[in-house]
């Protein structure tokens, strides 16, 4: 807490923790990198985005190439439609991913989301979590952008400003009450208001369930973040540090209850998350595309 | 001449028939799902919000549940291709175990939801069905988005199915099954045993 405080003193930094219902948190590969890329400045940075494209752009050759982790086609009609429905031609890898993922969480992130919420009251954890939004919104703006809705990205960039000021560095949420509420957007959903498919689902360790779309639309979001290109310092990687930690703790604490259910009453809660997150995620895009919503704001008229 | 007159009159009587009725019907039957969301939101929220204790909120629960939620369309939907290769007996079987999860889903979740309230949006058709849009508040957490699907094929309105944030409780539900299902040789009989142990396993962590 008090790193954080007195990290938000200086001109800070932080890399926009997309919130999303991954289920696991998202642990940001920034968090390991960070020493190394502060230490001899922007082009480390640049290698690493580089090397992390790279990854990402291997990751999809491997699973391409190889077979033994791609789910077999059913022949049958009635599996072939379900086997469609589920959109998870690498089901054998993915499943692999979320058990890894499932006993790891079990050990680390569950146990700080539970103790962090017994020992935070309620409203530190509003405000936290408040802020954790706001540092995201220039990610959420320049997506509104990209998907072409002016009112929605107006929305954003107003946010950003009250929050920021009014809202005291976005601890508070000044602009909700001012009629502006946060919306999501993210690269995935950007890239589906454009039209691309979401390719197939992939769980991915420690991040949860995204899919080929996604998990491109979410480097895109680490471009888009403002946070990667202000000057280096060593306030601005204490504040980074303790944002990206309270970021993933915050995001896993949120979905406590909801997974604990999961795995409590599903049969196959592997099967359930994939189900959930791809209709929500579809829901999500439809949200956008059919926002047609004047330019100007509802005062203007 | 006369006939292809009568033939026309008939065409155009029936055409401006089902436009009239299709003008007509959907306004109606949209009021009609709204204001059956409304009642029984409203009675819901009244029990989840009273002092009653958790056994007496599910006592009072239960026959709303059995009025107003068409279970077994829900249950019969969740098995998807599975309820036709299913003997009768399974069939009911599974009718019955289905029954007694959904309650108990539903009931043991009443108590996470005290303070809660709700506003109602419009109805808008989705294919035979009306989909009726809700905002869920709750204290201390975001607003909550719920589309409650209202078909009125048995006769009545039923809710069929919940939409929460855009996800398809009744979809997600038949994707878990069918997962579970396939994973044990495409047998029935699995999820039958796994839905028993659901069952007896709520009965003894919550004795009553």
């Amino acid at each position: 807490m008090f790193v954080l405080l007195a990290g938000l003193a200086v001109p800070e930094r932080a890399d926009g923790v997309t919130e999303r219902l991954t289920g696991m948190g998202s642990v940001k590969e920034d968090l390991h990198l960070e020493p190394f890329s502060s230490a001899s400045g922007r082009s480390v940075k640049t290698r690493i985005r580089a090397f992390r494209n790279g990854t990402l752009m291997l990751g999809t050759l491997v699973l391409a190439g190889c077979s033994s982790w791609v789910a077999p086609k059913p022949t049958d009609p009635d599996a072939l439609a379900e086997y469609k429905e589920a959109n998870d031609k690498y089901e054998p890898l993915n499943r692999k991913m979320y058990n890894l993922s499932v006993t790891v969480d079990k050990y680390s992130m569950r146990p700080v989301a539970k103790a962090y919420v017994w020992a935070v009251p309620v409203p530190v954890r509003k405000s936290l979590g408040n802020m954790v939004q706001t540092m995201n919104e220039p990610v959420v703006f320049f997506n509104d952008v990209g998907a072409g809705k002016p009112r929605r990205a107006g929305d954003a960039f107003v946010r950003w400003c009250i929050n920021m000021v009014a809202g005291v560095g976005g601890f508070i949420d000044v602009a909700k009450y001012a009629g502006y509420p946060h919306h999501d957007n993210d690269g995935g959903l950007t890239l589906a208001t454009w039209g691309i498919a979401s390719g197939p689902y992939l769980f991915l360790p420690m991040m949860g369930p995204s899919t080929i779309r996604d998990g491109i639309g979410y480097g895109l979001d680490q471009g888009l973040s403002p946070w990667n290109y202000v000057p280096r310092g060593y306030g601005l990687l204490t504040f980074n540090w303790a944002y990206n930690i309270m970021g993933v703790i915050n995001t896993r604490a949120n979905h406590l209850d909801d997974l604990d259910q999961v795995q409590r009453d599903a049969l196959d809660p592997y099967a359930t998350i994939r189900s959930a997150y791809q209709q929500q995620r579809k829901a999500m895009a439809d949200a956008i595309k059919n926002d047609h919503r004047a330019t100007v704001p509802d005062w203007y008229n | 001449m006369k006939i292809s007159f009568t033939r026309r009159f008939l065409l155009g009587t029936l055409v401006a028939a089902g436009l009239a009725s299709g003008v007509a019907r959907p306004a109606s039957a949209e009021q009609s799902a709204t204001a059956f969301v409304h009642s029984l939101g409203d009675r819901l929220v009244t029990i989840v919000n009273s002092n009653l204790s958790g056994a007496q909120k599910k006592e009072k629960v239960l026959p709303i549940l059995q009025s107003d939620v068409d279970v077994d369309a829900i249950g019969r939907f969740c098995l998807g291709r599975y309820w036709r290769t299913a003997t009768p007996e399974q069939q009911a079987e599974y009718l019955n175990l289905f029954r007694q999860v959904l309650v108990n889903t539903i009931t043991d979740k009443l108590g996470d939801y005290r303070g809660v309230s709700f506003t109602i949006g419009g109805a808008t058709p989705k294919g035979e069905d009306q989909s009726v849009d809700t905002i869920l508040h709750r204290p201390q957490q975001a607003d909550a988005n719920l589309e409650w699907i209202v078909s009125t094929s048995s006769g009545s309105p039923k809710v069929v199915d919940v939409l929460a944030e855009g996800a398809s409780l009744r979809l997600t539900q038949r994707q878990d099954y069918a997962s579970f299902i396939q994973q044990h040789g495409g047998q029935v009989s699995a999820i039958l045993s796994a839905l028993k142990l659901q069952v007896e396993r709520h009965k003894t962590a919550k004795p009553g």
